[in-house]
């Protein structure tokens, strides 16, 4: 860039003072006819414009060279056999053939795995926008164009976009895509795993439209074997068992062709569904009405989730007023349908304060002892009629109750304290205000009156009230549960006597347990996978010890795994889940399958080259779409707006565009004339001017001149 | 009394102090009040003591009267009532408090209403009674001065007269009106919930089963109520046979109260347990 500028020796004002007079003489001369006013008029703007001291401004320049970004796509899904190989190589061959071309230099740009997949779009905006737009001559993909952020991909770019791919033309592969699986469902209650078989790339006709074969196992469980279609979406009922996880493995049987597919990474799936109790229909029957009653009702009615069907004896049978029917709100005690028709429909049922009043025949009462025998839940809050004649334990019921009352009711205030076992039972472990440390008493109110019981041999006392007898007793009976608290003053915790308690907690946890809640289970085994393939197992137990746990990996081998005392009935232990897949642990009667993902998940869904998502980018700059197994294509240079890409001699070639990009690194200042020159020019000027005036210049007569002229003469 | 000997004998010996300290921390907190603790087990009912002599005994008579009547008729057999003062006694081991109002009653404390108000939070209830049979025809909740004046630092919620379809109409006698020894006075209760709102209700509703934890009145029930050492009426309710048959709606309502605040809203519900059970039996027999 060259400019003239200005650089004045005086003042602007001193240099325009000499142009006008140099001007206002020309014109006076002029007037009076000299002949040589012209000359004298250029001399005195000459020396004006030497004045002002033009010069020239030029800056000096530098041409920059080309950029050209080669993206190297080193994701997961370039690991597949012969990939990588190709890739490296077709990447070097690429650079070598750009460091060949003058002036454009490269920028390898790796990418590697994301949890989120491969993020081409995003290396690729990241790249152009690390570079001066006017120098990015061409983009050079390498990749199987398995791109996972579609959307980050830009719509267009300053050049070329040439996209190379790897693979081969015979690649194909064959994948389960578990279009939807429910991530909660209805313990007893089939929910539907949609999967279908899809296959890509260059099928072999020996498999094509072939069924596969679909395994599919809940929880390790017996195989359902299936047969799919290729390409056809199934519906595959699938019951969850139990609350809380319950895995379903689903994997094809490799397919057998040759060449074989891909990759077997993406023909298995583990889905997890966790089991959820429909909603829980619990009975609650209160002997008769109390301060705690509510607190019961509080509890079970905070819960959105509970049907509550609940009785209160209000008026026994032995007591009569006389007062008509019609003029009482009281229905009779359904007795029949609850304790014989619809028994087992209940999910847990309540005895509160109840007593034996010839209410509930024995019959009933037997009923409810099988229902718990046979795997239900039961709950007795006592108060002080336990102690005596109508007490439930002298019922058909007694053999079921986890005590056996003495008769004695201690009427004392007692602070409830959690016993050892309570410390690690679930149930109690952890309630808040229960005191971290052993030693320390929980910072609960005190209860009033509580009976006193012989625990059963096999039952577990939680919690102990006054003279550390039993307060929380808890029992296994058959298949069902039973706990029974031998104080009816847990509402005194809800009032908030001497600060109150955890009573909402501690009954909700007492209920859950007793409908097994997987989460308050005594011996449970439980594993949670990292996302660097570190598997945690944790195993809490009432036992002194656990373990050690049996891993067995996918590929079958079995391992023992030691587990460390945490305290507190935990022990834990962590491994490295080598291969992805299903990992069975057992301890004992504990079995827990956890499922390991690779480490790039989405990276082998699909895996046949493919670059579709960059068809637009790529016509939008010009671009072209290559495939490596047609060998690595040359790079030329090519003016923009010409075809970028070909067929040559050689092979195929793709082009990048020089752009041309300069860079301007400083300027110089020169003066347009040096002094003596002008010196010349304003004497030659004046000369010039004298000469005409002189007449001997131009051999012009002087009487051809002007009147001014003449009389001059 | 020995450990308060032993301590003593302690301090004596010049024992440092952090000994004393330690064995405070490790003894139990202090007994509760034998009263509380009994009406905690009884389930007694309670009444605020006005220092008003008269109306304290008739408050006291008045709820033995209705103990009489549950412990005859229900499956509720209370203790002998309970005199609670407010500025000394804990309300936390109570449920129900009757509280007659006169003008006479000295401002209860400011730790009182404290704790007052902790126990109408955590579902107690009172009754505030005017005893007035609202005389002067206000029919507001907060038609005396003194009721005003005492009801005022409580955290009371909105407040309606009790409608016709409230569960105290039929918690165990089916009822139209809550007469005490006066007849026809509205008995106010918490509003009932906006039915546009939170379906399940703000405030007290959705923390004690929608038991409404203040009620007004103006109708005397404990002068209805109240009966001697022999159980025989001390006041004269109506005339005749139409005053005791006024006298049995009243123990009628009372034996309804208690229920009420034992029960919550319990018969409320039952009316939705023939179709639960219903549900129950057809969902079942759509199970496999």
């Amino acid at each position: 860039m060259t400019a003239l500028a200005f650089d004045p020796l005086l003042p602007w004002a001193a240099v325009a003072a000499v142009a006008v007079v140099a001007l206002a003489v020309a014109a006076l001369a002029w007037g009076r006819g000299l002949r040589g006013w012209a000359w004298r008029a250029l001399a005195g703007l000459a020396l004006a414009a030497a004045l002002a001291g033009p010069v020239l401004d030029s800056g000096i320049r530098r041409a920059l060279s080309d950029i050209v970004i080669l993206i190297e796509d080193a994701s997961a899904s370039q690991t597949l056999p012969g990939r990588a190989d190709q890739a490296r190589g077709a990447a070097d061959a690429l650079a070598a053939s750009v460091a060949a071309l003058p002036g454009t230099e490269l920028r390898r740009i790796p990418l590697g795995d994301d949890p989120d997949g491969t993020l081409l779009g995003a290396a690729l905006t990241r790249a152009l926008a690390a570079e001066p737009e006017g120098r990015v001559a061409g983009v050079i993909a390498v990749t199987d164009g398995r791109a996972h952020d579609p959307r980050a991909i830009p719509a267009t770019a300053p050049a070329p976009v040439h996209v190379v791919l790897t693979g081969q033309p015979g690649d194909w592969d064959r994948r389960l895509v578990i279009d939807e699986a429910p991530a909660f469902g209805l313990i007893g209650q089939p929910v539907i795993l949609r999967l279908r078989v899809e296959d890509q790339g260059a099928v072999p006709p020996a498999v094509a439209g072939r069924a596969a074969t679909l395994r599919l196992s809940i929880d390790g469980a017996e195989e359902q074997v299936l047969s799919v279609p290729p390409g056809v979406p199934l519906d595959v009922p699938v019951t969850p068992a139990h609350a809380g996880q319950n895995v379903v493995a689903a994997r094809i049987d490799p397919p057998a062709a040759d060449p074989a597919q891909l990759t077997a990474l993406n023909d298995a799936a583990v889905i997890q569904i966790q089991g959820v109790r429909d909603r829980l229909r619990v009975l609650l029957v209160s002997g008769e009405p109390h301060a705690g009653e509510r607190t019961w009702r509080n509890l079970l009615k905070s819960d959105t989730n509970v049907d509550l069907v609940h009785f209160t004896i209000l008026r026994p049978p032995d007591k009569m007023d006389g007062v008509p029917l019609d003029e009482l709100a009281l229905i009779a005690f359904p007795t029949e349908a609850l304790f014989q028709d619809r028994i087992k429909d209940f999910d847990l049922i309540i005895f509160d304060r109840y007593r034996i009043r010839g209410i509930l025949p024995a019959d009933y009462l037997d009923n409810i002892r099988r229902y718990v025998e046979d795997g239900g839940a039961l709950l007795v809050a006592s108060g002080p009629e336990m102690a005596g004649v109508e007490s439930l334990h002298l019922s058909p019921l007694g053999p079921v109750l986890p005590g056996r009352p003495t008769g004695r009711m201690l009427d004392e205030a007692f602070r409830p304290t959690l016993t050892d076992a309570g410390r690690r039972h679930p149930v109690t472990a952890g309630l808040p205000g229960a005191g971290d440390d052993r030693a320390g008493t929980p910072g609960w109110g005190r209860w009033l009156r509580m009976g006193e019981i012989i625990p059963d041999a096999d039952a577990e006392v939680l919690m102990s009230g006054a003279a550390d007898l039993p307060l929380l007793v808890v029992n296994r009976v058959g298949k069902g549960r039973v706990a029974l608290l031998t104080s009816d003053q847990v509402w005194l915790w809800d009032r908030g006597f001497e600060g109150g308690g955890p009573q909402l907690e501690l009954l909700r946890r007492v209920a859950h347990w007793s409908m097994k809640e997987p989460e308050l289970e005594e011996e449970s085994l439980s594993a949670q996978v990292a996302v660097d393939q570190t598997v945690t197992v944790t195993r809490h137990t009432m036992g002194d010890s656990a373990g050690p746990v049996t891993v067995t990996g996918p590929d079958g081998a079995a391992r023992a795994l030691p587990l460390a005392d945490e305290g507190d009935g935990r022990f834990a232990a962590t491994f490295v889940a080598e291969a992805p897949g299903l990992y069975r642990l057992v301890d004992g009667d504990l079995t827990r399958l956890v499922a390991v993902a690779t480490a790039a998940p989405r990276e082998f869904e699909e895996t046949v080259a493919d670059a579709r998502v960059l068809d637009l980018l790529v016509r939008a700059t010009g671009g072209s779409v290559s495939r490596l197994s047609d060998g690595v294509p040359a790079v030329r240079t090519v003016r923009a707006g010409r075809p970028a890409t070909g067929r040559g001699v050689a092979g195929s070639w793709i082009g990048i565009t020089p752009r041309g990009a300069q860079a301007v690194e400083g300027t110089t200042r020169r003066p347009l004339m040096p002094g003596w020159a002008w010196l010349a020019l304003i004497a030659a000027l004046a000369l010039a001017a004298w000469l005409v005036e002189g007449g001997r210049l131009g051999g012009r007569p002087a009487r051809q001149g002007s009147r001014a002229g003449r009389r001059a003469q | 009394m020995i450990r308060r000997r032993a301590l003593v004998l302690a301090a004596a010996l010049g024992a440092p102090l952090l000994v004393a300290g330690a064995a405070l921390g490790q003894g139990d907190a202090p007994a509760p009040d034998p009263r509380l603790a009994a009406a905690a087990n009884q389930l007694a009912l309670a009444h605020v003591v006005t220092g008003d002599e008269a109306v304290d005994r008739t408050a006291a008579e008045g709820l033995a009267g209705l103990s009489l009547a549950l412990a005859m008729r229900t499956t509720v057999e209370p203790g002998p009532p309970v005199a609670v003062a407010l500025d000394v006694d804990d309300l936390s081991l109570l449920t129900f408090l009757y509280w007659p109002v006169t003008d006479t009653q000295p401002q209860p404390s400011p730790q009182a209403y404290v704790r007052l108000n902790r126990f109408l939070r955590a579902g107690g209830v009172i009754l505030f009674d005017t005893r007035d049979g609202d005389v002067a025809g206000l029919g507001a909740p907060d038609g005396t001065a003194a009721l005003r004046r005492l009801a005022a630092p409580l955290d009371v919620p909105p407040l309606a007269p009790v409608p016709q379809d409230h569960v105290l109409t039929r918690s165990f006698y089916l009822l139209e009106d809550f007469p005490g020894r006066w007849v026809g006075n509205p008995l106010w209760a918490e509003a009932p919930a906006n039915p546009a709102g939170d379906p399940a209700g703000g405030g007290f509703r959705r923390l004690n089963d929608g038991v409404s934890p203040v009620l007004i009145g103006a109708n005397a029930w404990a002068e209805a109520w109240a009966v001697d050492d022999r159980g025989l009426p001390v006041y004269a309710v109506g005339r005749g046979y139409d005053g005791e048959r006024q006298r049995e709606m009243a123990l009628r309502f009372g034996i309804n109260l208690v229920m009420y605040v034992l029960t919550g809203n319990y018969k409320s519900d039952q009316v939705h347990v023939p179709a639960l059970l219903d549900r129950l039996g057809r969902e079942s027999e759509g199970r496999p």
